[in-house]
């Protein structure tokens, strides 16, 4: 506890920042939608690290209240985003969004 | 407080046991062990049923329902953490809000009963 | 407040109905509770109370926008009266659309940033399933995968953004944040501007302006009809009401460094979107281009930021969504093609309800002395007072551009229709909503200080 405590808050601002490009370059660039949903996890999680390593920086409970409403949004959001891959892929036959073209892109 | 490199030692002789232990187990199996080839004892299971097919092969979609409305109601229970952190303090209100939010939950467990989203066949 | 309580109860009430078995009278629930809503927001009119420990408060801004989400639904309703027809999935749409409701509602009167993100995922969570509802067409699930892949994403931006904010300013209350600015206004964190940055883009992302639109034409193209005319008014507004209101209470102060950025994203969202809308066939993808442009109108409205812009803002979206919703009637009775050619002899078979469209798509256009002309005379007003010149004559240029599409619209209706070509033809329910919408679109034209003037 006391050795997290002496880590500088710039290093988890650090962390947070290259985990979240991390994710979003992934979503850019991946082409399966399950790994680009991994991918927004990926992002959101980011996005924990950084709102709790605030939340004791500021000795402000608020920060970590805001980690549990994104963790059960993003449950609620994966589950809807799941449910639609694989409606998807019950109709395409793929989970490749490059393959996804009924629509004009 | 102030960590030296003398005090990741403990980790440095646990990471060198612990890789040594797989290399020697790993050497000492592919030296000593005997070696006998037949298609029976190649066989990814050996338990005497033959095996049928391919173990990646899409499976029925209700087990990705069932989990993924386990994953929803489980990460609900989060909630109560804090809650039951600071029940004391929470008081009568704090316990009433905590109600309506698992009867909420409920309203939806009930929903999902009355979908047969949880019947397995 | 009692407003977001009565939504939210019904949707829950929408969902138990399926348990209950009064599945049958939803819609006159749904009818009722959404009218009592109305009136529950009426009644505080005036008031501005703080609920949840300050976490949302419900002032004139949240009441009026509340009201006109509310109203749009009503009318909304009237054109979607068959995509409720399933006795299946009838109560599970209902739910879906309070629970989004109560998203909007909270979209327009949130007061924390964490009721912020919540209200949106309210919204967008309800709306990816309902892009999808159409189980039997694939582009109906192309449409919700895109709609819900780039709406995850933003999502991640704007919580990106929310942590620098939070972290340079330690709350997440606006007010606080505000206060927090203002101290530090001299020299500010970067952490501050780089979160300002973070929230424009997922917030840009969120009513598709030019930038990060690209998911918007599929997702209206592959959608239900009746989504996409609801995803394209209330969910726009509500998108608006939440970016203005966030804009507005926390960064107003340090406007001058972020207003560049949303002049250009609106300069470029006008002329794009009017210029690829000139381009399309389908009815329904123009109307989704017209949706990006007239997007850009209103990021005009956020960029300018001051007294004018509030009501301009309010009335540009009443005055868009109603003349949309008749529009998209029209759109829904079309079926699976949405060829412009299909309205051909429309005008010949409807001569009434064919003026009552041209009269929307004139207000859409802009023409004077209808509701669009006032939406977009107000827009002008409010960014002129801000000295934003050069982006209302690119404006005024894009307006020109999108008269000639709407034209098209018109032309082709009053066209004669080819030989043997279906003619649409229109229910009692879309003469009323086409009726509705048109007499809407007059009274605000006529008498615009109804909207304009109340905040």
């Amino acid at each position: 506890m006391n050795i997290l405590q002496t880590i500088p808050l710039n290093h988890y601002i650090m962390l947070s920042a290259l985990l979240f490009s991390i994710g979003a370059m992934g979503v850019l660039l991946r082409r399966n939608a399950i790994i680009l949903l991994m991918c927004v996890e990926l992002m959101l999680n980011a996005v924990n690290l950084l709102f709790a390593a605030f939340s004791v920086h500021h000795a402000d409970g608020g920060g970590q209240v805001m980690v549990i409403f994104i963790m059960t949004v993003a449950a609620a959001e994966v589950a809807v985003g799941l449910a639609i891959i694989v409606m998807m892929f019950r109709k395409a036959g793929t989970t490749d969004i490059n393959l996804f073209d009924t629509l004009k892109w | 407080m102030y960590s030296t490199p003398y005090d990741y030692l403990p980790m440095a002789i646990m990471a060198a046991v612990a890789f040594g232990f797989v290399a020697v187990t790993m050497a000492a199996t592919h030296l000593l062990g005997p070696k006998r080839k037949s298609e029976v004892k190649l066989d990814t299971f050996e338990c005497g049923i033959e095996s049928q097919q391919n173990a990646r092969f899409p499976f029925s979609i209700k087990y990705f329902l069932i989990a993924i409305l386990f994953v929803l109601f489980d990460v609900e229970v989060i909630f109560m953490y804090p809650w039951a952190v600071n029940f004391k303090e929470g008081g009568l209100e704090g316990f009433i809000e905590m109600l309506v939010f698992i009867g909420i939950l409920l309203a939806g467990y009930l929903y999902i009963i009355k979908k047969g989203a949880l019947k397995w066949e | 407040m009692n407003t977001l309580i009565t939504v939210s109860l019904l949707g829950i009430a929408a969902m138990l109905s399926e348990v209950f078995r009064f599945k049958k009278f939803i819609q006159t629930v749904f009818i009722a509770a959404v009218t009592g809503a109305t009136g529950l927001a009426v009644l505080d009119w005036g008031t501005s109370y703080s609920y949840f420990r300050f976490m949302v408060l419900f002032d004139d801004y949240a009441l009026a926008f509340s009201i006109l989400f509310l109203v749009l639904t009503l009318i909304w309703l009237l054109l979607s009266q068959e995509y409720f027809c399933n006795e299946n999935t009838r109560a599970d749409y209902f739910a879906l659309i309070s629970f989004s409701l109560a998203g909007a509602i909270i979209l327009s009167s949130f007061s924390d940033l964490s009721m912020f993100f919540i209200g949106i995922e309210i919204l967008s969570v309800s709306a990816y399933v309902l892009a999808g509802s159409n189980r039997s067409d694939i582009r109906s699930a192309e449409a919700a995968l895109k709609y819900f892949l780039p709406g995850a994403f933003s999502t991640g931006f704007l919580l990106f953004g929310m942590a620098l904010i939070y972290g340079a300013t330690g709350s997440f209350n606006l007010s606080n944040i505000s206060l927090w600015i203002i101290a530090n206004h001299s020299n500010l964190p970067v952490m501050v501007n780089a979160g300002v940055v973070f929230l424009i883009t997922g917030l840009l992302f969120k009513i598709a302006a030019m930038p990060f639109h690209n998911w918007a034409p599929d997702v209206y193209d592959g959608s239900p009809t009746p989504v996409t005319a609801y995803m394209s008014t209330i969910i726009k507004a509500a998108s608006f009401a939440a970016f203005y209101r966030l804009f507005v209470s926390c960064f107003s102060i340090m406007a001058d460094w972020w207003t560049p950025l949303l002049v250009i994203a609106a300069a470029i969202t006008m002329i794009g979107g009017n210029i690829t809308a000139v381009y399309q066939n389908n009815l329904k993808r123009m109307l989704a281009y017209s949706s990006i442009a007239h997007s850009g109108y209103l990021l005009l409205a956020v960029a300018a930021i001051n007294q004018l812009s509030k009501p301009a803002m309010l009335f540009y979206l009443a005055a868009y969504s109603v003349a949309s919703l008749g529009m998209f009637t029209l759109v829904n009775r079309m079926g699976n093609e949405q060829q412009l050619d299909k309205l051909k002899g429309f005008a010949h078979d409807n001569p009434f309800y064919a003026a009552l469209i041209t009269l929307l798509t004139l207000s859409m256009a802009g023409i004077p002395p209808l509701a669009g002309f006032f939406g977009k005379y107000y827009v002008f007003l409010s960014s002129i007072r801000s000295d934003l010149i050069w982006p209302v004559i690119v404006a005024v240029i894009a307006s020109l551009i999108g008269v000639y599409y709407y034209f098209r619209i018109v032309y082709n209706m009053y066209s004669k229709p080819a030989a043997s070509a279906h003619v649409v033809s229109l229910s009692g329910f879309d003469k009323s909503a086409i009726l509705i919408t048109a007499l809407l679109t007059l009274l605000l034209g006529i008498a615009p200080a109804l909207i304009a003037d109340i905040i």
